[in-house]
C-alpha cells in the first residue's frame, strides 16, 4: 500500500515534468524539467528493487548528459530565438497520431495478464557485477558487449570533438563533453 | 656428403641474384660501373657451387631418388601444397647439365659481355635463370614446377630483351614472352584439370603416379581417360610453347636478338627442353593416353622436318643455329610421343652439349668479327680463328651424328626407337632419316660458309679479325670435348647402357607400358648405325657439292636476311597463321567494343531516363519537412500495430 | 490495492508518448533532443518493470540491458550536441524545420 502511494506521488511528478518538458518555451525550462522526471523515475526504480540503475539513472542521465545539455543551451544562448513558434501545424497532425499509438498500445498492454513474480532477483550492485564480470558462469556474453561500448563511447567522443572543434568559443564545451565521456566509463566500470 | 640439403642448389644462384642485383642497383648511378672481375667471378662462383653440390648428391643418391620437403607453400581449404624437391635419376641428369652448361656458359659470358654497360645485371638475370630452371627441375610438384617454368619465361624475356635501346630487341622479347604465355596457359589449365579429377594433392609427380596405378589396377581408365586426355594435350600445349614447337615456335628464332651466351644457354641447351623434361617427368601419365603421344609424334615429327628445310636458307649464322635447335627439339618430341623417354633425355643431354658449343662458336665468330653475324661476310676463318673452328667442327659432326660423336649416338637411339616403337615406324624412321640428311647440309653449308672458303667481308676489318680470349675458349673447349665423348655414357651398338639405367627408376615403367603391348621387331642395331652414318654423310656431300664450290649465296640474294633482330625470314606461314589469328581477335574484340559502347549504354541510357522520371513523379508526393515526414512514419506505425490488434497477433 | 506491473507500464508509455510528442511537435532542436532523452527513459522503465514480472534466472537481462542503454544514450547525447553546435555555427538557427535542404 505504502508502495503504490509513493509511486503514485513519483509517477505524478514525473509525468508532471515531462508535460512541462513538452509545453515549455524556453530550452533552459524544459531540460531542468526533465532533470526532474529522471530524479523521479530515479526512485521509481529504487521502489521496484533495482537501485543500481536508479543510482546510475541519476549519474549519468542527470548528472551527466542532462548537465551537457543544459550547458550547451546556456553556450549558444538560444533563448533569444522567439521566432521561433512553440507549435505548429504538423503539432497536431503528431499529437494525433502519438495520442492513436499510445491508445492502441495501452489498449494491448491492459489486455495483457501481468504480475510481480516473487523470485526476481534484486537490481543490486553485486547481481549486476557478477553478471557483467564474472565471465566463467555467465558467459562472456555482457562483457564484450561492455567492452564494444567503451569503444562506442570513445568514439564518439573522438567524432564530437572533431565535429564541433572549429572556430568560436564551442571548444570549452568539446572538452566537457569528452569529460563527460570518459566520466560515464569510469562509473559504469 | 649425401646428407646435404636439395636446397641448397637452388639457393646458391638465388643469392647470386640478390648480389649481384644489388650490385647493379647500388653502381647504377656510378659512371665506370662495379670492376668488372669481382662480378665475372661472384656470377660464376655460385652456379659452380651449386653444381659442386649436385655432383656430391649425384653420387651418393640412392636408386629411388631423395625427397625432400623444406616448408608449407600453399595451405588454404582445397588447395595443400609443400615446397618440396624431388632428386631422382631425370632431375640428377638435367641439374648436372644445367648447373654445369651454366657455370661454363657464365664464365665464357665474362669474355663476351666484356665492356658491356649492363655487365652486373646480365650476370644477375643468369643467375636468376639458374635457380629458376633448377627449382624447375628440382621441384616435385607440378605447382613448384608452374614456378621455376614462369620464372624462365621470366628470364628469357628479360635477357632477350638485354639490350634494350634497339626497339627490334624489344619486340622481339615480347613476342618471345606473348608466345609463351600461349603455351603457360596450357600448362596451368592442363593442372586445373588433373585437380578436378583427383583434388589438389595430384599435382604431386609421386601422388600422380600412385593415382594413374591405382586407376589401372582398378580398371578404371576408361573412365577418367577423357579428362586426362584433355590434361596431356593441354600440358603438350605448354610443352610447344616452352619448345618452341608447331605451331608456338616463331618466337624462337626472334629470342637470337639476345646476347649469344644466353642463346647458347637459355634458347638451346636448357629452357627450351623443359618440355621435353616435363613430358618424361609426366611420362607415368602419358602412357594411358596413346591418342595424346600420337599427337606429340607427329608434331614432334612436322618441326623437326619443317625447321630443318627452314635451316637451309638462313644467313644469319645464330638464324640457323636456332632452327637447328628447333629441328632437334623436334627429335626429342618425336621420340617421346614414341614412349622413349630416356632416348629423350638422353637427346636433350648430348644436344646441351654439343649445340651449346656451336652457339658459343657462333659468339666467338661474332665476337672476333665485332659483332657481324651475316654469313654470307665471312669465309674463310679457320686460318683466323682455329680453336673456335676445330670446337664447332666437332661439334658439327655430333649434331649431325658422325660415327663416334655424341649426336650419332642419341639420334640413332631416337631412331630406332621410332622404327620400333612407334604405330608406323616405319614412316616416322624414313622422316626422321630425311631430316638427318637435312640437318648435315645446312650444317655443312654453315660450316663451309663460316670457316672456309675466302673471306668475303669488308677489307678493312679482315686484320681486326682474332681469336677469343682464353676464358671464353676454355668452356668452350670442355663443351667440344662433351660433345665428342657424351654419347659414349648409353653408346647401344658398344653395348654401354649406362644412362639408360639411371633413367630407369622415372620412365622404366611408363615406357614398359607403352612398348610391352607391342610386339617388338628386333632388328640388329647395326643396321641403324649404318644406315645413320649413311644419311650424315650423305647430308654432308650433298653441302660440299653445294656450296663447297662457288656457287655460295651472294650477299644481295632473293631471300634477304636481316642478320639480326625482329623479322624471322622463312617463317613460311606461321607467323602469317599467328597474324591472321590475332587479326581475328582484333575483330572480336572491335565488335565487343562497339557492342559495349553503344549498344550497352543505350541500355543504360534507357534506365536512367526511366529512373528519373519515375522519381520526378515521385518527388511531387514528397514532404519538404523531416518532421512531417517521421510523422507519416509514425502514423505508418499506428496503422501497423491496428492491423497486428485487430488481427489478433498478440492474443 | 497493491502496486501493479500494469501502472509502471502505464506511466512507462506515458513517458514515451510524452517523449515522442516532444521531439516531433516541437521545432526547436533542443527539444527534439530532450524529447528522444524521455523516450529512451521510458523504454528503460518498461524494461525494468516487465524484469520484474519474470522469474530469479530471467530478470537479469531486463535489468542489465538498461545500463547498456543508458550509455549509448550518453554516446547519442555527446554526438548529437556535437552536430547541434556544428549546424547552429553555419544557419545560425535552433529550428529543425530550416535545416532541410530537400525540395517538395
Amino acid at each position: 500500500m505504502l508502495a503504490l502511494i509513493y509511486f503514485i506521488i513519483l509517477a505524478v511528478i514525473a509525468v508532471g515534468a515531462a508535460c512541462c518538458v513538452f509545453l515549455s518555451k524556453h530550452p533552459l525550462y524544459g531540460g531542468l524539467s526533465l532533470v526532474l522526471t529522471m530524479l523521479s523515475l530515479a526512485g521509481i526504480y529504487g521502489l521496484l528493487g533495482s537501485p543500481f540503475i536508479g543510482v546510475v539513472q541519476i549519474m549519468v542521465y542527470a548528472g551527466a548528459i542532462m548537465m551537457l545539455l543544459v550547458f550547451v543551451i546556456s553556450v549558444l544562448n538560444a533563448a533569444k530565438d522567439n521566432r521561433t513558434p512553440m507549435f505548429d501545424g504538423t503539432s497536431i497532425f503528431v499529437l494525433i497520431g502519438v495520442l492513436g499509438l499510445a491508445g492502441l498500445i495501452g489498449f494491448a498492454l491492459v489486455l495483457t495478464p501481468l504480475g510481480f513474480d516473487a523470485t526476481t532477483l534484486r537490481g543490486s550492485v553485486e547481481m549486476t557485477s557478477s553478471n557483467l564480470f564474472d565471465t566463467a558462469q555467465t558467459g562472456p556474453g555482457y562483457f564484450v558487449l561492455f567492452e564494444v561500448l567503451g569503444l562506442l563511447l570513445l568514439s564518439s567522443m573522438g567524432a564530437a570533438v572533431l565535429m564541433a572543434k572549429k572556430r568560436l568559443g564551442s571548444d570549452a564545451s568539446v572538452e566537457a563533453a569528452s569529460e563527460e565521456a570518459i566520466a560515464e566509463e569510469k562509473e559504469e566500470k | 656428403m649425401t646428407n646435404l640439403p636439395l636446397w641448397i642448389i637452388p639457393l646458391f644462384p638465388l643469392l647470386g641474384t640478390i648480389l649481384l642485383g644489388t650490385v647493379a642497383v647500388v653502381s647504377s648511378g656510378s659512371k665506370k660501373g662495379p670492376s668488372e672481375g669481382f662480378v665475372g667471378a661472384l656470377s660464376v662462383l655460385f652456379p659452380a657451387l651449386s653444381f659442386v653440390s649436385v655432383v656430391l648428391l649425384a653420387f651418393g643418391m640412392p636408386e629411388e631418388g631423395i625427397r625432400q620437403t623444406l616448408c608449407n607453400w600453399i595451405d588454404i581449404p582445397m588447395l595443400k601444397v609443400n615446397i618440396g624437391f624431388l632428386f631422382d635419376g631425370l632431375s640428377r641428369v638435367m641439374l648436372l647439365f644445367v648447373t654445369g652448361i651454366g657455370s661454363l656458359i657464365a664464365l665464357y659470358s665474362i669474355g663476351y659481355m666484356h665492356g658491356d654497360r649492363g655487365f652486373t645485371r646480365f650476370f644477375a638475370y643468369i643467375n636468376l635463370f639458374l635457380f629458376s630452371m633448377i627449382v624447375l627441375v628440382l621441384s616435385d610438384s607440378l605447382l613448384l614446377t608452374f614456378l621455376g617454368w614462369e620464372g624462365v619465361g621470366l628470364c628469357s624475356y628479360l635477357l632477350i630483351g638485354f639490350w634494350n635501346h634497339d626497339l627490334n630487341n624489344c619486340k622481339a622479347a615480347n613476342k618471345a614472352f606473348i608466345v609463351n604465355r600461349v603455351g603457360d596457359i596450357g600448362f596451368l589449365l592442363g593442372m586445373l584439370c588433373l585437380a578436378t579429377l583427383g583434388g589438389s594433392a595430384i599435382l604431386n609427380y609421386d601422388a600422380l603416379n600412385k593415382f594413374i596405378e591405382m586407376l589401372i589396377a582398378g580398371g578404371h581408365v576408361e573412365l577418367a581417360t577423357p579428362i586426362i586426355a584433355i590434361a596431356g594435350l593441354l600440358f603438350f600445349v605448354g610443352c610447344t610453347g616452352k619448345s618452341a614447337q608447331i605451331p608456338l615456335l616463331t618466337w624462337l628464332p626472334d629470342a637470337m636478338a639476345g646476347p649469344t651466351p644466353v642463346s647458347a644457354l637459355i634458347h638451346a641447351a636448357t629452357m627450351v627442353t623443359s618440355g621435353v623434361y616435363l613430358l618424361a617427368r609426366l611420362s607415368r601419365m602419358f602412357s594411358v593416353i596413346p591418342e595424346v603421344l600420337m599427337i606429340v609424334l607427329i608434331v614432334g615429327m612436322l618441326t623437326a622436318f619443317w625447321a630443318a628445310v627452314a635451316g637451309l636458307f638462313q644467313n644469319d649464322i645464330k638464324k640457323v643455329l636456332a632452327y637447328s635447335t628447333i629441328s632437334q627439339l623436334g627429335y626429342m618430341f618425336m621420340a617421346a610421343g614414341a614412349s622413349a623417354y630416356d632416348a629423350s633425355i638422353f637427346h636433350v643431354f648430348t644436344h646441351a652439349f654439343f649445340k651449346a658449343a656451336l652457339f658459343l662458336g657462333a659468339g666467338a665468330v661474332i665476337h672476333a668479327l665485332a659483332g657481324e653475324q651475316d654469313m654470307r661476310r665471312m669465309g674463310g676463318l679457320i686460318k683466323k680463328t682455329p680453336v673456335t673452328a676445330c670446337v664447332m667442327i666437332f661439334a658439327f659432326l655430333a649434331i649431325i651424328g658422325f660415327p663416334g660423336f655424341a649426336g650419332f649416338w642419341s639420334k640413332d637411339l631416337i631412331l630406332e626407337r621410332l622404327y620400333t616403337n612407334a604405330p608406323f615406324g616405319e614412316f616416322f624412321y624414313g622422316v626422321g632419316l630425311l631430316t638427318a640428311v637435312i640437318t648435315a647440309v645446312y650444317m655443312g653449308r654453315l660450316i663451309i660458309m663460316t670457316f672456309f672458303g675466302e673471306y668475303r667481308g669488308p677489307k678493312e676489318k679482315e686484320a681486326h679479325i682474332h681469336e677469343a680470349p682464353a676464358c671464353m675458349l676454355f668452356p668452350m673447349v670442355i663443351l667440344a670435348v662433351g660433345a665428342v665423348f657424351a654419347g659414349y655414357l648409353w653408346a647401344d651398338s658398344l653395348g654401354i647402357k649406362f644412362f639408360e639405367g639411371t633413367l630407369a627408376p622415372v620412365v622404366g615403367v611408363a615406357q614398359d607400358f607403352v612398348v610391352g603391348k607391342l610386339a617388338v621387331a628386333h632388328v640388329n642395331p647395326m643396321a641403324f648405325a649404318c644406315f645413320g652414318t649413311a644419311a650424315a654423310l650423305l647430308g654432308m656431300f650433298i653441302a660440299y657439292a653445294i656450296y663447297g664450290t662457288k656457287r655460295l649465296p651472294r650477299l644481295h640474294a632473293k631471300w634477304g636476311s636481316a642478320p639480326e633482330g625482329f623479322k624471322a625470314d622463312w617463317t613460311f606461314f606461321f607467323d602469317y597463321i599467328h597474324s591472321i589469328f590475332i587479326v581475328m581477335f582484333k575483330a572480336a574484340a572491335f565488335v565487343a567494343d562497339v557492342f559495349v559502347d553503344k549498344v550497352l549504354q543505350a541500355i543504360q541510357w534507357t534506365i536512367g531516363a526511366i529512373a528519373e522520371i519515375v522519381g520526378d513523379g515521385v518527388s511531387s508526393f514528397q514532404a519538404r519537412k523531416v518532421r512531417v515526414q517521421l510523422t507519416l512514419s509514425l502514423v505508418g506505425l499506428v496503422a501497423l500495430t491496428a492491423v497486428v490488434l485487430l488481427t489478433g497477433g498478440l492474443f | 490495492m497493491e502496486l501493479q506491473p500494469i501502472f509502471i507500464q502505464m506511466l512507462a508509455l506515458l513517458l514515451f508518448a510524452i517523449g515522442l510528442a516532444t521531439a516531433l511537435a516541437r521545432r526547436n532542436v533542443f527539444f527534439v533532443l530532450m524529447g528522444i532523452e524521455l523516450a529512451l527513459n521510458a523504454v528503460n522503465l518498461s524494461f525494468v518493470g516487465f524484469a520484474k514480472t519474470l522469474p530469479a534466472a530471467e530478470s537479469v537481462a531486463g535489468q542489465i540491458v538498461p545500463l547498456f542503454s543508458i550509455a549509448v544514450a550518453a554516446a547519442e547525447a555527446c554526438v548529437g550536441l556535437a552536430l547541434v553546435i556544428l549546424i547552429f555555427r553555419n544557419r545560425e538557427s535552433v529550428d529543425s524545420d530550416n535545416y532541410s535542404n530537400m525540395k517538395g
